[in-house]
């Protein structure tokens, strides 16, 4: 061990592990808001969401009022539509249904005799149970922050409004909007719907309205080859009352709204390279400048400039890997312990990624060889002699 | 001749900026198994000298002869390979690395000219053993006392068995007693070994270990004759 860390190279380790530490941290929350912004991207992008015309703010994805039941079928029939899956989209909490946050909880009723549209997310990744089918009622199924914040799993209760369901399974992590979805099937949706809107209540045969109406919008798939965009335009300009979302203006729109996320992103990941690129480059060049006296020594008894060479990026590499090692350390302790608190309110902040640990681990070896190879060059100029006095 | 100095220069910039010349066309010869002592006052350029001599720093001019072969032209490389294999060094600090055990400082010196490890660790240990301070093989420098570090230090200067032996005040920092146990070791060096020594100091006792001493003065080298008629009084 002491041949690829000497002694004295405590400091530095930790030097560079706070540097490390500090990107690897810094990278783990781009990467987080990264995965979010491209799950609700893909999302976007997978389907065609129509709502009926209105204002329904806060519904979900969709905003608008009531799509009833003819109005999908109507849409079913536009020329490039494969299919149209109606849906109830509720926030959880109704206090804070005027507000579509990044974080919102939902719960969403899928009509499961309709396989699922959306293109990307066919199937949503089940930890743990199983995922709705057709026919049932009274069940749902969890995203793990929604799960997790509530310390719920398969076998448990989920109670809304006096509605108690039965949990048969928790999705896998998708790091994305279903992590904080409840999933219910759409009948089951519409009761939580009726017992939270009485007024709907009453507008069942005065409006001529029927449960199958009760709709706060529909999931659109196209038929392959299609442009889906041409097809949002084309149900636009064929089924009147919709408000229709063109998948392409979406993910543009969205990409806009979350551009300041991403120079956010942009900003924190320079910072994190910077900070810890500084850190770590710094503390192995102040190591290898401490180190004069001992090179002159070296020097003394027949070491070459390749001699010293050698040395210093050998150790720098010991030294980088272990600091590097240390910071990844200390950045998924941190991490899980900030997570570990922040998790009981169905949030995660941090996301270590493998590329980003890999990327972290191979930023500070090839930092530290680099900053070691230029601290030694600076000095092999100097005689055995001068490097002595110099470090003395 | 073993090592052979002529005209040697060496300059340095001083607090004002203006050029001190420490040393001026310093002629020295010494031979194989030959004691030389270097008298002079403290800053008469002693240890440049030696640092000259040893290749440890180039001279503004002058030329310097190993074997005949004029080694202070040599490129970087070839006097690394000179330093490692021919010379010794034996410093005043010691100088040693802290960050390596006593019977590693003394392995540094095979390390850079390509012996064998197992080989250099059983001679390093006979002299480690020699000078006493075998026991002290895993102590760092810092764990041990100047003249044990001073030792440790003779050991790895004699390790490869070099022809040359420099020594700049090597028992400037030690008590009478280490003293003599390294001026002994240095007359040994010249005796059983052929070994030629130069050694720079103050001391006279030092300097009376010597066949022929000089003294440098004014950046200029000359015979010590005091010094030379005081040793052959003290033998």
């Amino acid at each position: 061990m002491r041949r690829f860390l000497p002694r004295g190279y405590l400091f530095t380790v930790l030097g560079i592990a706070v540097g490390v530490a500090g990107l690897v941290a810094l990278g783990a929350m781009a990467e987080r808001i990264s995965r979010f912004i491209e799950g609700g991207d893909r999302f976007v992008l997978g389907q065609i969401s129509v709502a009926g015309e209105g204002m329904g703010m806060g519904a979900g994805f969709t905003a608008g009022g009531l799509l009833r039941a003819a109005k999908i079928a109507e849409i079913a029939r536009v020329p490039g539509v494969a299919a149209a899956q109606p849906q109830v989209m509720l926030p959880l909490k109704t206090t804070t249904s005027q507000f579509l946050t990044l974080t919102q909880e939902l719960v969403l009723g899928t009509d499961m005799s309709v396989p699922m549209v959306n293109r990307n997310y066919r199937e949503l990744p089940v930890r743990a149970g199983r995922f709705l089918q057709a026919g049932d009622r009274g069940v749902a199924v969890l995203g793990t922050d929604f799960a997790a914040a509530r310390k719920l799993g398969v076998g448990g209760r989920l109670e809304v409004a006096g509605l108690s369901w039965r949990i048969v399974g928790v999705l896998d992590k998708t790091l994305t909007a279903p992590d904080r979805f409840a999933m219910v099937t759409i009948e089951d949706a519409r009761d939580l719907w009726l017992r939270r809107d009485p007024l709907l209540v009453q507008l069942f045969g005065a409006a001529g309205l029927g449960r199958g109406d009760l709709n706060s919008g529909a999931a659109v798939a196209w038929q392959p080859g299609e442009d889906p965009d041409a097809v949002a335009r084309r149900i636009q300009e064929s089924v009147p009352g919709v408000n229709v979302t063109i998948p392409g203006e979406v993910s543009r729109l969205l990409k806009e709204s979350t551009a300041f996320f991403s120079a956010l992103l942009l900003g924190i990941g320079a910072l994190g390279l910077v900070i810890g690129g500084l850190s770590l480059s710094n503390t192995v060049t102040a190591a290898v400048f401490e180190r004069i006296r001992d090179f002159g020594i070296k020097r003394a008894l027949g070491a070459t400039d390749l001699h010293l060479l050698r040395e210093v990026l050998g150790e720098a590499l010991g030294v980088s890997l272990a600091g590097g090692a240390a910071g990844v350390a200390i950045a998924l302790g941190i991490g899980w312990l900030v997570d570990l608190r922040i998790l009981r309110d169905g949030q995660q902040v941090f996301l270590f990624s493998p590329r980003l640990l890999l990327f972290a681990l191979v930023f500070s070896v090839v930092l530290g060889a680099l900053a070691a190879a230029y601290a030694t060059l600076r000095i092999a100029h100097l005689s055995p002699a001068d490097a002595i006095r110099r470090g003395t | 001749m073993l090592v052979r100095a002529r005209g040697l220069a060496k300059s340095y910039r001083g607090a004002a900026g203006h050029l001190v010349a420490v040393l001026q066309a310093v002629d020295l010869d010494a031979a194989a198994g030959e004691f030389v002592a270097v008298v002079g006052a403290s800053g008469s350029g002693k240890t440049t000298l030696l640092n000259l001599l040893g290749l440890l720093e180039p001279p503004d001019a002058g030329e310097i002869w190993f074997d005949d072969v004029r080694v202070s032209h040599l490129s970087r490389r070839a006097q690394a390979r000179v330093r490692g294999t021919r010379i010794g060094y034996v410093f005043q600090s010691f100088l040693l690395v802290s960050g390596l055990t006593a019977i590693d400082n003394v392995l540094l010196a095979a390390r850079y000219v390509g012996r064998d490890r197992a080989t250099a660790l059983r001679e390093a240990m006979l002299l480690m053993e020699r000078l006493g301070v075998a026991d002290r093989r895993d102590h760092y420098p810092a764990q041990l006392s100047g003249g044990e570090q001073q030792r440790v230090a003779y050991c790895r200067a004699v390790l490869n068995a070099p022809p040359l032996v420099l020594a700049d005040e090597p028992t400037g920092s030690l008590d009478d007693a280490h003293a003599r146990v390294i001026l002994g070791e240095l007359r040994g060096l010249v005796r059983e070994r052929g070994t030629s020594v130069i050694l720079v100091t103050h001391r006279a006792e030092a300097a009376a270990e010597a066949d022929r001493a000089l003294r440098l003065d004014g950046g200029r080298l000359e015979p010590h004759d005091d010094s030379i008629t005081d040793i052959r009084r003290l033998r």
